[in-house]
């Protein structure tokens, strides 16, 4: 017992991996940026000061999100097949981070509609590459169907 | 690090005296959390940093997550497995 006292590690290192869901869609950074949109829409129809503070702290946090989701697609989800067949999605999820991060400093509702088209182009490569298959989970009428 | 390391090996680690090299498992500062350490495998080294990469790319937390690690963060090199008795063995 001593002995394996003293043999004992000092430092733990971790090396584990996440555990995969492996539920990827498209769809949660959506929902994300199109919160994004809808309040530069209510802060630009807005004159109420409080409101319109809040309404900009809410979106820099909803575009925060938005780009978390795509970097998970991104690196999580497509493996090195998916790039080799469509190998526009990794400058499609590049550059839509990248908007992520301009929609969060930004009132203007075009760059939050170009965010929204580029996560449907990377919906689109997702689901060529067998997403919806791959990774949801059917819903009730979907399976009844 | 499945299956070349499992949660719970003991593992010997030496320091380094050159720079690490592609395929080595090394103990690396987590750049996002200095207080963390991890064991990963080089995939590249280049300008002072290098790119680590887990061995399950599926599930696995690396430079893909958190971008090169500085060689300064590189604390060393895993060598040997001397724990549990069943696994005992060198790391390279």
């Amino acid at each position: 017992m001593f002995l394996t006292r003293l043999l004992k590690p000092t430092v733990t290192a971790s090396a584990h991996c996440d555990l995969p869901c492996g539920v990827y869609d498209p769809e949660q950074a959506r929902i994300e940026a199109e919160s994004c949109y809808k309040i530069i829409e209510k802060y630009n129809a807005s004159s109420d000061e409080q409101f319109k503070t809040r309404a900009i702290v809410i979106k820099e946090e909803r575009a925060e999100l938005a780009k978390h989701h795509i970097d998970v697609l991104w690196s999580d989800y497509f493996k090195p097949e998916h790039v080799q067949k469509y190998p526009e999605i990794t400058e499609l999820c590049w550059k839509a981070a990248k908007q992520c991060s301009k929609v969060k400093g930004s009132l203007d509702l075009a760059e939050a509609k170009t965010l929204l088209d580029m996560i449907d182009k990377i919906a689109d490569v997702w689901t060529k590459a067998g997403g919806p298959q791959a990774t949801r989970v059917a819903k009730l009428a979907a399976a009844r169907a | 690090m499945e299956p070349a390391l499992r949660a719970g090996d003991w593992i010997v680690v030496s320091t380094l005296s050159r720079a690490p090299r592609v395929g080595e498992i090394v103990l690396v500062r987590d750049p996002r959390d200095g207080e963390n350490v991890m064991l990963k495998r080089v995939a590249a080294v280049a300008d002072g940093a290098c790119t680590v990469l887990g061995d399950c790319p599926e599930g696995s937390t690396d430079s893909r997550t958190f971008g090169q690690v500085p060689l300064a963060n590189v604390l060393g090199r895993a060598i040997f497995r001397y724990g549990p008795i069943g696994r005992i063995g060198w790391l390279w």
